[in-house]
């Protein structure tokens, strides 16, 4: 019997691996718990874990795509809401500082002050003029003084309906009459160019010779001519050199012209501080200036 | 070569049994790779190969539960010798009829798996396999028709004319 048995398998080996691995697993799944946690924890641990952990890779690594497409549709979004913040908070930083502006004067110095947001600047390589979206229909007339909180910008030229343009101190024809805080000594600012276009300096013009003028002092409007109110800043003293009639003053502008967003155009006046103000050097050309070009 | 091969079909059965068909279960019914792979084991490289498979991918898919550790080893062993008989009865070269093989030897490795699993619940085992193994089989058959067009498509001419031996 046993023989036939041997021989039937011999003759037939498929049969006799199937008879094999039928009886390997019999005896396997008859074993006891123990002997089979030790057996399932030695295949786990060496073929099926690091099969699993495989799986979990490549599952991963598909998720990564995805994930990845997520982040980048995230980033992006975050990129663009944080462009829109950083515009609010410098928008929110210059409507502050506008505020603080307004309110910083004393009471009977305040002057009525209309905001206005710069809505162009016409002009090539020298900012001509600037646009500002406040017009007739504000009140706003030629001749009104357009400052900033850092100092003067200018003053409007032209009135329409809705919209208004300014002339920026930049412009050639550019006359300010001013005085220096320190030593109360008057003089006319103007603009110096070179060549067609090429604005080289800002000179403090008619200036005695031997003023007490120093680099660093503070230049406001003198508030003469009565185009721009008094004691706006305009400037600091850049350098300084003596002359034997008038002095060489050059002035470095408070505000540059093409940086402005908001203005405010002064409606109201406050008037000019004549006391401690030194004798102008030369208020003939001043009130000429003033009367013939519309300039302070 | 033949028993690297061997090695190789259970692994990637192991894989993708583990990676893939969690992910593609539908109503509760997951494709059988580890049936897959021994069907075409047994179609490709005989009855005794395909039968070690079986029990070597068996073992190792089992030993997640200890308790019935070699059931199956036992089920996929068994369902490889009986595919390879199967097989030589059979038109090889019909896309059908290997479908209709991979849906035979999917149930014939779930009725001997789960007759194990719930001999003490009879019932249960009935309602088992009514309710996934069928599912559980066309699904898996499902699969033999995407790998014949494959096959064909490829020109892996020993899948496309059941060559064997």
């Amino acid at each position: 019997m046993l023989a036939q048995v041997i021989r039937l398998l011999r003759e037939n080996p498929e049969l006799s691996t199937l008879i094999l691995c039928a009886l390997s697993s019999v005896v396997l799944l008859t074993l006891p718990q123990a002997a089979k946690d030790g057996i399932s924890g030695v295949l786990s641990g060496a073929a099926l874990s690091p099969l699993k952990r495989l799986a979990m890779t490549i599952e991963e690594l598909a998720h990564v795509r995805n994930d990845n497409a997520d982040l980048m549709r995230l980033a992006t979004d975050l990129a663009a809401e944080r462009s829109v913040l950083v515009e609010y908070r410098e928008e929110n930083r210059r409507l502050k500082e506008l505020l603080s502006f307004l309110v910083g004067f004393p009471e009977e110095e305040r002057l009525s002050m209309l905001p206005a947001r710069v809505i162009g600047m016409p002009g090539s390589r020298v900012i001509e003029r600037i646009e500002i979206d406040r017009g007739i229909t504000d009140h706003v007339e030629p001749g009104m003084a357009v400052v900033v909180p850092q100092g003067l910008v200018g003053k409007v030229v032209r009135v329409f309906p809705r919209r208004s343009l300014v002339e920026p101190l930049s412009s050639a024809s550019s006359a300010v009459s001013v005085v220096t805080e320190r030593g109360r000594v008057r003089g006319i600012v103007r603009p110096r160019y070179v060549g067609a276009a090429e604005l080289a300096s800002w000179n403090l013009e008619y200036v005695p010779s031997s003023s007490d003028v120093v680099e660093g002092d503070l230049v406001v409007t003198s508030g003469l001519g009565g185009m721009y109110p008094a004691g706006i800043t305009v400037g600091t003293v850049g350098s300084v050199a003596d002359g034997p009639l008038t002095m060489r003053v050059t002035l470095r502008l408070a505000v540059e012209p093409s940086t402005v967003e908001q203005v405010f155009v002064v409606l109201g006046s406050r008037p000019a501080r004549q006391q401690g103000v030194a004798a102008p050097a030369a208020p003939a050309r001043t009130e000429a200036a003033g009367a013939a070009g519309g300039n302070d | 070569m033949r028993a690297a091969t061997l090695a190789l079909l259970a692994f990637a059965a192991v894989v993708l049994d583990a990676a893939l068909a969690p992910h593609i279960e539908i109503a509760g019914a997951r494709p059988d790779f580890l049936v897959i792979v021994i069907v075409y084991a047994s179609l490709l490289m005989g009855a005794r190969a395909a039968t070690i498979a079986g029990f070597s991918a068996g073992l190792i898919a089992g030993a997640e539960i200890p308790e019935y550790l070699g059931l199956n080893a036992l089920a996929l062993s068994a369902t490889a010798y009986a595919t390879s008989k199967l097989w030589s009865r059979l038109v090889r070269t019909n896309a059908l009829v290997q479908c209709l093989v991979l849906f035979a030897a999917s149930l014939t490795h779930d009725v001997i798996y789960y007759l194990v699993y719930y001999r003490n619940h009879l019932d249960m085992f009935g309602r088992f396999i009514a309710r996934f193994g069928f599912l559980g089989g066309l699904y898996t058959a499902a699969f033999g028709a995407l790998i014949f067009w494959l096959a064909r498509v490829r020109g892996w001419r020993s899948i496309t004319d059941g060559a064997h031996r």
